[in-house]
């Protein structure tokens, strides 16, 4: 097992080296001065540009220059914006726990809706049933998600008038950022609006993470679906029926742990369309986090914006697939064996 | 469709469940104050050093005043910090007396210990004239207003008279120089904080956490996020009346309408003349619209070739049809400019010479100044602005008339900050932006941005300086008598329709549209907005929201 640990350490620390190769010849192909690309610093002092390029080993050749830079990212200094001057850094983690709270909530709803829609329509006879939970389904996987949101917020937003559909909460509540997520937030804060406050950003993380969560809902209630109709024709659920168990206790005990493992593994393999999903979802719902602030930067040519926001999301989803693959190896038991078999 | 109906009214059974769940944990409250929905982020908190519009609706009014105001309505000027004012009888020196008993704000790093006097208001206006001034550098921008009217070749000395007397000495006439002092760029800052910051070596603060005297200070600003202001319990005039106003900077025109009609925000800037219907069809919604002091024109940069050839501007301005961007862009709600000034002016005359539309006529003036195939760039404005709610769509107009006269036109757009970066390095062909005049002077048209010293300070758009055209200027800058003056600035309208370094072809009306709750949002016809005597009626009435 640690053998294998050790391996999936070695493909993260691989497939992180290539984003920063990668990332460096970028940097070099952008159409600014390199020191302004790299710090974000717009009119450097004499001073300035010595320290930088002695930080960035300029003079030297290009894989010392790598070097130099790696070394500089992995410090944690990713430069300054350079439309705002503030630390890209900073910038950072001001937006990435707004775009988690949207992510998780979507995920959350995906889940929740999911797993017991596909095992209802794995279970069903009824064709009609069947058909229309597919069907249903398959729309939702082909909408195109930036119609999708601006249709929700057309009908709840604008013609209903049930729920915000721009930013995170109302600008009166007066919010300390504590831990950075506004959920946990409100309800830390000692201010006589802090339930009011609560409920309104409740409110408007709804049409967000349900525009969000149709993508991943209905991969879910696929695979859910799928996996569930091959494992209840398993010789041992076979078994279970023939010793006289409940239906409900066949599924909840032996079929879903099973048919939860290829869902998690498809997860895994969604991040990257997910994370792509949740910046148009951003922008549509002019959502603070950090798919708002990269396509913000890409606007304003803020190249060190650019990198920053291109790193921290790519980090991001190259270490959740690996560990999605981890927990997907430790709660299958086939691949455990495989594994063993492997050493 | 029948499963996308299907999905669709599961989602809805799903949110109206959500909806009941949250509205039946009890009435939201939401605290007092008023959410304005602004267009773009403030370059700074001192509007000394900008031009642009939206920093002065994020400071002037709010967190400053000056030695004079304006009162639109009168169209008078009216004591604000001054209480009044001398003119010697050559008119070459000003006497202020000034106002006693002004606070300045408190902030968690500044506690002033003494009240406004005559030291601020030195401090506030040597910082723009004296180049020598420990404070004058520490503006990167300059201070682009003041240097294109020329103020510091104007102002000789300021003197301090008493510590509540204040005189500044003239180097020769100008009947526009209260004007120039009540508008929004003239504020007043605090000598007293400049000294603390010096002390603490961080100048630059003093325009970014500002100190003023104005009705709200400011408390915190999260960029492409929101300004948050509090009221100023202190504050010389009556109290405002809301408790905190809150800037919600939303670029977009239909995302600020959105957050309108869900009650994220109370008063929305800029809507583009499409959204109106919509407005109106709402009734917890209005519009509020004052006829507008502004101009927008498509400035020609008169040292690109070749359109430094003034035939080939005047074949451009004859291929423009106005009436055409009337009523697409604007849809009723702005008046077509004949010249510079609005009709709202003093100055203004109906019969100026308008270029008219004529493309034959420009296809013949073309052909005499032997170009062919031209290509040239039109820079859009990327944000909506009083004068041109819309300069992207403005731009395919003109683009589509110029196709007319076999002229490729290329529209050009950048993030605002970017492009303002950009135009202040001249190197666009033209560009499509106006001008809101700060004051109700007609000089305020044409100094700003036509004169030779605005080619220097980059508010001269067209980056054309001729002797003549300014020599009109001073001359009716050094008469009182409106008839005269009158007489100049149509002379002066003459000079730009024949020389034609900027096409004008609209004056907007100022729009802000509102939720009926909120009562008297003063919107004057030159920039700013000011919410001091503002009061939202009930503020139940927002929180219904979920039921509705």
């Amino acid at each position: 097992m640690i053998r294998y640990l050790i391996r999936r350490l070695n493909l993260f620390l691989a497939t992180s080296l290539i984003l920063f190769i990668v990332m460096f010849i970028a940097v070099s192909k952008f159409p600014v001065d390199r020191i302004a690309a790299l710090t974000g610093v717009q009119q450097p002092t004499a001073q300035q540009i010595t320290r930088i390029t002695q930080d960035y080993r300029l003079n030297d050749g290009q894989i010392s220059q790598f070097i130099a830079y790696l070394q500089q990212r992995l410090d944690g200094d990713l430069g300054l914006s350079s439309t705002s001057q503030n630390l890209i850094l900073d910038e950072l983690t001001a937006v990435l726990p707004a775009s988690f709270e949207l992510g998780f909530f979507a995920g959350l709803i995906a889940v929740l809706f999911g797993i017991p829609l596909g095992v209802l329509a794995s279970l069903s006879t009824n064709k009609i049933t069947q058909h229309s939970i597919m069907a249903i389904t398959l729309t939702g996987y082909s909408i195109p998600v930036f119609w999708l949101g601006l249709t929700l917020s057309l009908w709840f937003g604008v013609q209903l008038g049930w729920l915000p559909i721009s930013g995170q909460i109302n600008l009166l509540y007066e919010i300390d950022s504590v831990t950075g997520f506004l959920l946990i937030d409100t309800l830390l804060s000692d201010s006589k609006y802090a339930l009011s406050a609560f409920l309104d950003a409740l409110q408007h993380i709804i049409l967000p993470a349900v525009t969000l969560a149709v993508l991943p809902f209905t991969v879910v209630v696929r695979i859910t679906r799928s996996a569930m109709m091959t494992i209840m024709e398993e010789t041992y659920i076979k078994a279970a029926e023939a010793r006289g168990l409940h239906t409900s206790t066949i599924v909840m005990r032996h079929a879903l742990p099973n048919a939860f493992i290829p869902v998690l593994k498809n997860l895994g393999l969604m991040l990257g369309a997910f994370a792509s999903y949740a910046m148009v979802v951003e922008v549509i719902f002019s959502w603070p986090g950090v798919g708002a602030w990269l396509v913000s930067g890409i606007y304003q040519r803020d190249y060190t914006v650019i990198q920053g926001g291109i790193l921290s999301v790519a980090l991001l989803i190259i270490f959740l697939s690996i560990l999605i693959e981890i927990m997907h190896t430790a709660l299958n038991p086939i691949s455990r064996k495989e594994l063993y078999a492997a050493n | 469709m029948k499963d996308l109906i299907k999905r669709l009214t599961f989602g809805s059974t799903l949110g109206c469940t959500i909806v009941l769940l949250l509205s039946a944990c009890g009435p939201t409250r939401v605290p007092s104050g008023l959410v304005y929905c602004s267009e773009g982020n403030p370059e700074s908190f001192n509007p000394q050093l900008v031009t642009s519009g939206t920093t002065v609706d994020a400071t002037s009014q709010q967190l400053y005043d000056g030695l004079l105001d304006y009162d639109a309505k009168f169209g008078e000027l009216i004591p604000s910090l001054a209480t009044s004012w001398d003119i010697s009888d050559d008119e070459k020196v000003y006497t202020f007396h000034l106002r006693q008993g002004v606070q300045f704000h408190h902030s968690d790093s500044f506690s002033p210990t003494r009240n406004f006097n005559a030291d601020d208001v030195l401090f506030s206006f040597n910082r723009i004239i004296d180049s020598t001034h420990p404070y004058h550098d520490v503006s990167k921008t300059g201070y682009p207003f003041f240097q294109s009217i020329g103020f510091t070749d104007l102002i000789g000395k300021i003197e301090k008279v008493s510590d509540y007397q204040v005189a500044f000495h003239l180097n020769r006439k100008d009947a526009s120089f209260l004007s120039n002092l009540a508008t929004g760029f003239a504020v007043i800052l605090s000598k007293e904080y400049a000294d603390q910051l010096t002390k603490m070596n961080e100048q630059a603060q003093i325009d970014r956490l500002a100190i003023g005297t104005g009705p709200f200070r400011l408390i915190q600003y999260v960029k492409n996020d929101y300004i948050r202001y509090y009221r100023n319990k202190n504050y010389w005039r009556l109290t405002p009346e809301v408790e905190q106003v809150v800037f919600d900077i939303t670029p977009k025109s239909t995302t600020r309408l959105a957050k309108l009609i869900t009650g994220d925000c109370n008063i929305s800037a800029l809507p583009k003349a499409g959204e109106l219907p919509v407005v109106i069809d709402k009734e917890t919604l209005e519009v509020d619209s004052i006829p507008g002091f502004n101009v927008a024109f498509w400035a020609l940069n008169t040292e690109r070739i070749p359109l430094n050839d003034v035939r080939v501007r005047r074949a451009l301005a004859h291929a423009i049809d106005k009436e055409n961007i009337l009523r697409a862009v604007y849809q009723k709600t702005a008046v077509e400019a004949v010249g510079m000034l609005p009709p709202l002016s003093w100055a203004y005359s109906s019969n100026t010479s308008i270029t008219q539309y004529d493309p034959a006529k420009a296809r013949r003036l073309l052909a005499e100044a032997g170009v062919t195939d031209l290509t040239i760039d039109i820079w859009a404005i990327p944000v909506a602005r009083i004068y041109n709610p819309n300069a992207h769509k403005t731009a395919e107009l003109i683009q589509a008339d110029l196709a007319n006269i076999g002229v490729k036109v290329n529209i050009i757009t950048y993030d605002w900050s970017v492009f303002n970066q950009k135009l202040s390095k001249h190197s666009y062909d033209s560009v499509l932006i106006g001008w809101n005049a700060d004051n109700s002077d007609p000089d305020n048209f044409f100094t700003p941005i036509l004169s030779c010293a605005s080619v220097e300070s980059n508010s001269n758009r067209s980056r054309w300086c001729d002797p003549a055209f300014d020599a009109i200027l001073e001359s009716a800058k050094s008469t009182t008598d409106k008839l005269k003056r009158s007489a100049f600035y149509q002379q002066a309208e003459q000079q730009i329709a024949q020389q034609v370094p900027l096409i004008p072809f609209a004056h907007a009306t100022r729009l802000v549209v509102k939720n009926k709750n909120v009562t008297q949002s003063k919107l004057t016809p030159f920039g700013g907005i000011s919410f001091t005597n503002t009061t939202q009626a009930a503020t139940t009435a927002i929180d219904e929201r979920g039921i509705q």
